[in-house]
């Protein structure tokens, strides 16, 4: 894929000069990352890597130990409380192996709720739902999520990281859940809905089967390294910029 | 979708837990409702109940006794005041009400006072609401009799109805006095009927004084060995003996008089008679009462406490559902503080629906209550519930339960997302 020829707005994620130490002792490293507005990129490696780790950094969910981290160009760690999780909520979008759709609640309220603690305007909140859910092939709309097959959750899901119209979507390990023929639908799913979107998109996963289908692309050895041999790992991650 | 609603699906998710802690909610605060309500409803009642006596003399042991039979029909008074004495009160000021009783007799155990016409007109059973006839009129003459409410609708008996007293107290709670006999040859005739009034006059009849010493000096003539049909002309003042007198001093608006204690004060040196405020004894009745009221209030605050906990305790226990949940809301963009009071409001939400089913458990409960007195035992309570005590009872369990859910809201919270959103499968 290519990244976005509109030079004038600021790339989707900038990741320079990461680094982030884990409580046991490895750290994780990140010389630089940077992704176009409405690029998309895979990066594969093995479990234990620490793409989970460097997915909820770029999100705002951990603190790095040092280097900067800019989403949309906000340096989203500069943020703090409530207006980093607001930040997060608007402009980027997360979806996971196993969904995690809210249960009791129907596909469209799981839409509904990303809308909500989005605080998108409420009038648009349900059109915008439907449409969004129908154009991902979901016709039971108010059927409780965890009541739909695992191609249509994992489709809900899509649905409800988009619903904001993020920056960016990071998915973490999208197609671990299914077998091979619905692991590439889904994946095909995830990428024409990101394109129509306008969001880049950052694809993690373990699944060497999925190179094929990105252009850009890159294997981790390991992010993570004990913290004497860091400065081998950040030249392995280097290659990922 | 608004905050409530997720706040409300979340509780339908667990609805069986949901319902289970809302139900104890719910009959814990309709539990301490109804203690309260029945107490100030049984209060209410006892204080009607004295109605616009100023004073009780009688010759009962203690003012509290003498209230209690006097007005309230305990027991029949043993002692009588004398035709002397009676004189004697009746002239020592200038009573605006001057009200003898005669109690002792009975019909099938409801106790009959002889008594004046002026019981009807210037005592009030209920200070303030004077005597209503739902039927007929005072007695006028001897042997006529004015019924209760609550004698009425249980006898089954109507106007113009004939019927013989007996002499004592019949079937009295202590069981049958033994020298109770009937007098088959004094015939009364039934000329009023009353309406209810929630006091204790409702369960009992009324007649003339004469009437009432003429059955006495029957006795006395049987005792000297003559058998005849007395009259009031035979009557002498041997048998003009009363129970009890009630007595009002003048008062411009019905609060008590400034002349009240001092007349209070005269009486109480006379050691041949018992004087009564009655509205001071009932409330001493009361004070009497009111240590076991509040283990009884403190019981069922206790139920409420435990039910408090019980939310605590359903909360905690799914959090691990929650955790999840709440890492789902924080990716999507939701502060912790939003998520807090959003845990927050849900264990509030509990707590205000189960006092409101709690409240209206309570108001039904209560409404069969009232009436199954009233049907059954001819007790007025209100049968509303006190609704100063319904809006304390309900703020208390809100409050309680908004208390319970700090735990689990704090624990909300401080979850970590990023130890949250693992994969689950």
């Amino acid at each position: 894929m290519q990244a976005s020829n509109e030079s004038s707005s600021p790339p989707a994620l900038e990741i320079d000069a990461l680094a982030f130490r884990y409580p046991g002792g490895f750290e994780l490293h990140l010389p630089r990352l940077h992704l176009a507005k409405g690029e998309e990129m895979l990066l594969v490696g093995r479990s234990g890597c620490g793409k989970s780790t460097l997915l909820q950094l770029i999100a705002g969910l951990l603190d790095p130990s040092s280097g900067a981290i800019r989403v949309g160009g906000t340096a989203i760690h500069a943020l703090h409380g409530a207006a980093r999780d607001r930040f997060r909520g608007r402009s980027i979008g997360m979806v996971f192996q196993t969904f995690h759709l809210l249960h009791g609640f129907s596909a469209r309220e799981n839409v509904l709720i990303a809308l909500l603690m989005g605080e998108l305007p409420k009038r648009d909140a349900d059109a915008r739902a439907e449409s969004l859910l129908r154009s991902l092939g979901i016709e039971r709309l108010d059927a409780p999520a965890e009541e739909l097959s695992v191609g249509q959750q994992q489709r809900v899901a899509i649905a409800r990281a988009l619903a904001c119209r993020p920056t960016l979507v990071l998915a973490d390990e999208p197609t671990a859940s299914l077998d091979p023929e619905n692991a590439l639908n889904a994946v095909r799913v995830l990428r024409d809905a990101c394109r129509d979107e306008g969001a880049a998109l950052l694809v993690v996963s373990h699944d060497p089967s999925l190179e094929s289908h990105f252009a850009r692309r890159e294997r981790l050895e390991s992010l993570r390294a004990p913290e004497s041999s860091s400065s081998a790992a950040a030249a392995r991650a280097g290659g990922a910029a | 979708m608004t905050d409530l609603s997720i706040v409300l699906r979340s509780l339908r998710v667990r609805a069986f837990s949901t319902s289970v802690v809302i139900a104890l909610v719910a009959i814990s605060a309709g539990l301490l409702l109804a203690i309260l309500s029945l107490r100030t409803a049984g209060e209410r009642a006892f204080e009607r109940g004295t109605g616009n006596a100023h004073l009780l003399v009688s010759r009962d042991g203690s003012p509290l006794v003498s209230v209690l039979n006097g007005l309230f029909y305990a027991n029949p008074p043993k002692a009588p005041i004398d035709a002397a004495k009676l004189a004697e009160i009746r002239g020592s000021f200038p009573w605006s009400m001057f009200v003898p009783m005669a109690v002792g007799d009975s019909y099938r155990s409801f106790p009959v006072v002889a008594t004046v016409p002026d019981f009807f007109t210037k005592f009030e059973p209920v200070a303030g609401e004077p005597w209503v006839f739902a039927e007929g009129r005072p007695f006028e003459r001897s042997f006529e009799i004015v019924l209760g409410s609550a004698v009425a609708r249980e006898t089954g008996l109507r106007m113009g109805a004939k019927l013989v007293v007996t002499h004592g107290s019949g079937k009295s709670r202590e069981g049958a006095d033994e020298h109770a006999h009937v007098h088959e040859e004094y015939e009364f005739t039934v000329v009023g009927i009353l309406a209810p009034t929630g006091a204790p006059h409702d369960r009992a009849l009324f007649s003339d004084l004469d009437s009432s010493w003429i059955l006495h000096a029957h006795d006395r003539f049987e005792r000297e060995g003559q058998h005849k049909t007395v009259t009031a002309a035979d009557l002498t003042d041997e048998d003009r003996v009363v129970t009890g007198v009630l007595l009002r001093l003048p008062s411009r608006d019905g609060s008590a008089p400034p002349a009240l204690v001092s007349q209070y004060d005269r009486m109480r040196r006379d050691g041949s008679i018992t004087v009564a405020i009655p509205a001071n004894e009932v409330q001493r009745l009361f004070d009497i009462v009111a240590s076991i009221d509040v283990l009884f209030i403190a019981m069922a605050a206790a139920t409420l406490l435990s039910s408090g906990v019980a939310i605590l305790l359903s909360m905690v226990n799914s959090m691990h559902e929650r955790r999840r949940q709440v890492a789902i809301l924080r990716v999507l963009g939701a502060s912790r503080g939003r998520i807090f009071w959003l845990v927050l409001t849900e264990s509030t939400m509990v707590g205000l629906v189960g006092a409101a089913i709690g409240v209206a458990l309570c108001a039904i409960v209560l409404f069969f209550v009232t009436t199954w007195m009233r049907e059954a035992h001819g007790i007025v309570i209100a049968p509303e519930l006190d609704a100063r005590s319904a809006i304390l009872v309900a703020m208390g369990t809100t409050a309680l339960a908004a208390l319970a859910g700090l735990v689990p809201s704090i624990q909300a919270y401080r979850t970590s997302v990023a130890r949250n959103l693992r994969p689950i499968g």
